[in-house]
């Protein structure tokens, strides 16, 4: 990889970043838009997890898989109840491990 | 608001570093692999840190390097990159408001550090309200955890033992699931959460490319219309 393509590849993320943040780009979000904004959050993080939980093999298809169900369920029992970051992890990948080795 | 004035900017960079602690914990095994990939596909221990230093984007790391092993085009590890790292867009445009009235000297490094998990935690229901200090914190210590997590998978290469086989993703998806499922608490957010998710799991199942982008966006969409609807 030249330090060419790493500086593009660079370029490309950062103003991925960036872009938005830049008041001089002429961008006034509507109403509408500026409502959906609410829900960035919530919508990006699941898509992100969504897969993982429920898409499994190469290529990737829909299956389920107790590791993932079951660790993921307990993960959002946990998260709900206690609103702790740390001890949802560490309860929820403890289980995760244990189902894999069993 | 003129309530007390804030804290000093030390603990208010303090608190963004705590706030990001536990997301740090699930990033470090990438970090390894990021590291140990890197020098392990032919690329210098140099290059390899750099990707992480400059690029920064987990994902796409792990990506760019099987890409140039294979011997693919630049063009195509930049269609691959754009695909990916799309998402960060509706990261600058949800902070617009906040992060865009700021100087540069502001804007660019906090623009710079904006990764999923420095926009999960600057907007957890339970935040603080919109503190630059805050997010630099969290910002500046989930890069040098990400780093540091680089260096040690650098210095390791192929000597760590297989950790892809482990599940890495599954603790990415852990961290989420924690921050998003207390974010749930009206009937929208529970719309936009579910839509996200039947979309993305549609969308990968089916093979389509941005499936994660289109999948947000349409959350987003079902729980905007949702409010308005049906509250």
């Amino acid at each position: 990889m030249s330090l060419f393509d790493l500086l593009a590849l660079t370029l490309v993320i950062f103003a991925s970043r960036y872009l938005f943040l830049e008041p001089a780009l002429p961008l006034r979000l509507n109403r509408h838009l500026r409502g959906m904004l609410r829900y960035a959050g919530p919508a990006v993080l699941t898509a992100i997890w969504g897969p993982v939980v429920f898409i499994h093999g190469e290529p990737g298809r829909f299956a389920l898989a107790l590791p993932e169900l079951a660790a993921a369920t307990l993960a959002a029992l946990l998260a709900w109840r206690t609103h702790r970051v740390l001890l949802t992890v560490t309860l929820s990948m403890t289980l995760y491990f244990l189902l894999r080795l069993w | 608001m003129n309530a007390a004035p804030l804290p000093h900017p030390g603990r208010r960079l303090a608190r963004g570093a705590v706030a990001i602690a536990p997301l740090c914990l699930a990033v470090v095994p990438w970090g390894l692999l990021a590291g140990s990939y890197a020098v392990g596909s032919g690329l210098s221990p140099l290059e390899g840190q750099a990707l992480s230093l400059i690029l920064f984007a987990g994902a796409v790391q792990l990506v760019v390097i099987g890409m140039a092993q294979d011997g693919a085009s630049l063009a195509a590890m930049l269609l691959a990159t754009a695909f990916i790292t799309a998402r960060h867009l509706l990261y600058g445009l949800s902070l617009r408001d906040r992060v865009g009235t700021l100087p540069l000297r502001w804007r660019l490094p906090l623009g710079f550090l904006l990764t999923d998990e420095l926009f999960a935690v600057c907007t957890r229901h339970d935040a603080p309200a919109f503190d630059r200090w805050f997010m630099l914190g969290a910002g500046l210590v989930f890069y040098l955890v990400w780093n540091l997590a680089t260096l040690v998978g650098v210095v390791m290469g192929e000597t760590l033992p297989g950790i892809e086989g482990l599940g890495l993703e599954f603790a990415v998806a852990a961290t989420f699931i924690a921050i998003v499922v207390p974010n749930l608490v009206d009937r929208p957010l529970w719309v936009a959460a579910l839509s996200a998710l039947v979309v993305a799991v549609l969308a990968a199942h089916l093979g389509i490319p941005g499936g994660l982008v289109l999948a947000a966006l349409a959350g987003m969409g079902a729980g905007y219309v949702t409010e308005q609807v049906a509250p």
